[in-house]
């Protein structure tokens, strides 16, 4: 059948959303390094969005940068998602493993970076009038993405439509889970290390004075 | 000895420059305001006074004592005060440079000069009236609160219009003498249906050119009562909308369900009524809304159909007064604006006066913020800082406003940066961007971050063809909507200039892109070949 190199077969399930995935699950193909590279992408592509848009179109707040929203919804979610999605399709007698899921996931990513790249540079040279370009290139991208994510955790995990589409919809709730008990232990440590500190600021000064 | 002497020379000499310099940098002071304005983003940020403080003027000094003095002609009775109480009124009669003030604590209408010295004073009217009549045959005022002056545009007839509120009437009179008013209509509660109020109190006053009088009224929700010339109750004028919040929604939702009798016990959902007015030369109708922080027609130009002009399709969102609730840490409290008063001056500018922080906003016709100055009276009672702002009247290229606790009127005048703002502004508003130029460019020598000048700057830039520059000016003013404009032109002339070029590299690309798939299909030493070959 087919014979690709690492990157043709990215470029193999890009552009063949049907039986693409379905492929790379039969050669038992698909790259993390590749996998990686792309959710590094995302994250530059989020940047890019938001510091690099046309001054006509750009509506963040730009008096301030600050990376680490930025780098929670790219990456972080990114990788919520995949233990998420892992997590529950385990339970619901998905056949993926926890590499194939990032691969996978990140695979259906590209277009979506593709066309925040292309929004971005259209923004530049676009006025507001022709922003319906700008618009339809988002879509267009953020479409194909949801298209070739319900696919590749399709053949990932070997499932009807349905039962997809289900396992999705209980990801996100997982991933909602996960966000909130990671924000609970985090205020739980701090108020530990608060409690911690008073309790050496009180012994030190009991030993100085 | 004489070197001795000359020692002693030197040392006092440094020594009083020394007390100069000291003396000097004492004596120095800034206004009592901190002057801001707001950002793009609402923010608000340091910019320059606009504003000084001149001079307060109390009732001493506008000559109130000689209306206790039986030798003057102005003499009202012995008793008389010499100071402003709880004064509610300021009006500029710019026909006969005179001021108007409801002193309403003393209950008289006081009429000063330019220089607010009183040229005279009345206590109430004469004429056919059935209300308060004390001996003499004179009506009394009785907490009068509003007053407007206006020269009829028929004969030029000065008519003088009082509010007189615990009265429950409105007069409009002409000018006897200096102490003497003489009624010519009364306009008293309007006994129809329609008016549906228990009480007329009429708070503030107005008259149009075809001399149809507004009062606003207290508790009145449906608008200004409006009569006509001769005392006919003509109907409401440009009532405010209710402010939509969740309190309303969820009423509103209630309603649907609850019973004819629940519903007779709820509460009504009417809209704030205005504290005040003012009327431009052109008849446009300025209204202000004083409830606290009062977003939703907190100020209004109305036509004379009572429509708000400003509330117009074009998705505009005008805002006034702070946008930002201020904490005094001191009182635990926090201050919202509570705008009592507007006016307008003759150059168009609007200034609102904020009761609660002792502010004046004054922004330009098309409602862009151009400055902020005044202040809430501290402890320490500084000139040009206020207790209870009540009314603000502008004159010129100055700002009086009058304080109804402190009883003085106090005289703002406008710095070298409020000049050249005001001067720049009044270009810029008739679009001769170019002219307006130089005066933005001493705004910004003044205070670099008024936002305002910036875009004044980039639309000279564009008028004159200067899109660069015209680009970086509004992209410092953040101002997206002409950058887009200017990005236009900028655009069409970069593809004109360089039209050969970008051309030249198109039709490059594409026979390279050409080649490429020819060498790939024919393989590279075959296509060399017939190179060779020469064409075989």
């Amino acid at each position: 059948m087919y014979e690709f190199s690492p990157m043709g077969w990215l470029k193999h399930c890009v552009f063949h959303p049907v039986e693409g995935f379905e492929d790379l699950r039969w050669k038992k193909q698909g790259s993390l390094k590749i996998a990686f590279g792309i959710v590094f992408l995302l994250f530059v592509a989020m940047v890019v969005d938001r510091q690099l848009t046309g001054f006509q179109f750009n509506e963040n707040y730009v008096k301030v940068f600050n990376i680490v929203p930025l780098l929670v919804q790219s990456v972080v979610y990114f990788f919520t998602w995949v233990i998420g999605n892992w997590a529950i399709c385990t339970l619901l007698d998905g056949e993926g493993t926890l590499k194939r899921i990032l691969v996978y996931s990140a695979y259906s990513l590209v277009p979506y970076i593709v066309c925040t790249f292309i929004a971005v540079i259209f923004s530049n040279v676009l006025v507001q009038e022709e922003s319906i370009w700008i618009t339809a290139i988002t879509y267009l991208g953020v479409g194909w993405s949801v298209v070739l994510m319900i696919q590749a955790m399709r053949a990932a995990h070997q499932y009807s439509f349905g039962k997809t589409l289900a396992s999705i919809v209980g990801t996100l709730i997982a991933m909602l889970l996960i966000l909130f008990l990671a924000i609970l232990l985090l205020s739980l440590f701090q108020q530990v290390y608060v409690f911690g500190y008073s309790i050496y600021t009180e012994i030190a000064y009991r030993i100085r004075g | 000895m004489l070197s001795k002497n000359s020692l002693k020379r030197i040392i006092t000499s440094a020594m009083a420059a020394a007390l100069a310099l000291t003396m000097t940098t004492a004596a120095f002071a800034d206004e009592p305001y901190t002057a801001y304005n707001y950002d793009y983003w609402e923010a608000a940020i340091p910019s320059q006074s606009a504003y000084r403080v001149n001079v307060a003027v109390t009732g001493a000094d506008m000559g109130l004592g000689r209306l206790s003095d039986p030798s003057d002609p102005l003499f009202i009775s012995e008793e008389a005060p010499s100071s402003l109480k709880d004064a509610k009124d300021l009006y500029y009669d710019d026909d006969n440079d005179t001021f108007w003030v409801c002193d309403t604590g003393n209950d008289r209408l006081l009429r000063l000069d330019r220089d607010l010295q009183v040229t005279g004073c009345f206590m109430g009217v004469n004429g056919d009236s059935e209300i308060a009549v004390a001996e003499d045959g004179e009506s009394k005022f009785d907490g009068l609160s509003g007053v407007y002056v206006k020269e009829s545009i028929v004969d030029g007839t000065l008519f003088v219009y009082v509010a007189d509120a615990d009265n429950s009437r409105a007069v409009k009179c002409t000018v006897e003498s200096d102490t003497k008013l003489k009624l010519v209509q009364e306009y008293l509660k309007p006994e129809t249906k329609l008016y549906d109020s228990k009480v007329f109190n009429p708070s503030k006053i107005l008259a149009d050119a075809a001399e149809n009088v507004y009062c606003v009224c207290k508790s009145v929700t449906a608008g200004a009562v409006q009569f006509s010339a001769d005392g006919e109750f003509q109907g409401f004028y440009g009532a405010n909308r209710v402010e939509v919040t969740a309190a309303v929604i969820a009423q509103q939702l209630w309603r649907k369900i609850a019973s004819n009798e629940q519903i007779q016990g709820m509460k009504r959902n009417v809209p704030v009524e205005y504290a005040n007015f003012d009327i431009d030369n052109d008849g446009f109708v300025y209204t202000v809304t004083e409830a606290a922080n009062a977003q939703t027609d907190a100020v209004k130009k109305l036509n004379p159909a009572g429509y708000n002009i400003w509330d117009n399709s074009v998705g505009d969102e005008y805002k006034f007064g702070d946008l930002t609730t201020e904490y005094d840490a001191t009182q635990n409290k926090s201050y919202k604006c509570r705008l009592t008063d507007i006016v307008v001056s003759d150059n168009g500018t609007i200034n609102i006066l904020d009761f609660e922080n002792g502010r004046v906003f004054q922004y330009d016709k098309l409602c862009n913020l151009l400055c902020i100055f005044g202040t809430k009276n501290s402890t320490s009672d500084q000139e040009g800082s206020f207790t209870s702002p009540n009314a603000i009247e502008a004159v010129g290229n100055e700002i009086f406003i009058l304080d109804g606790s402190k009883n003085d009127i106090t005289i703002y005048t406008e710095t070298t940066f409020g000049h050249y703002v005001h001067s720049a502004v009044a270009l810029y508003d008739e679009g001769r961007y170019v002219d307006a130029k130089p005066e933005w460019e001493e705004v910004i020598k003044r205070d670099g971050g008024y936002a305002l000048a910036y875009t004044g700057l980039g639309k000279a830039a564009l008028t004159e063809g200067e899109y660069s520059e015209a680009l970086d000016y509004f992209k410092t003013s953040y101002d997206r909507d002409d950058y887009d404009k200017a990005f236009k032109y900028a655009r069409e002339e970069f593809l004109r200039k360089h039209f050969t070029a970008i051309m030249v590299i198109i039709i490059a690309l594409i026979v390279v892109l050409i080649l490429v798939k020819i060498l790939r299909k024919r393989g590279v030493q075959k296509f060399l070949r017939t190179i060779i070959k020469g064409g075989d």
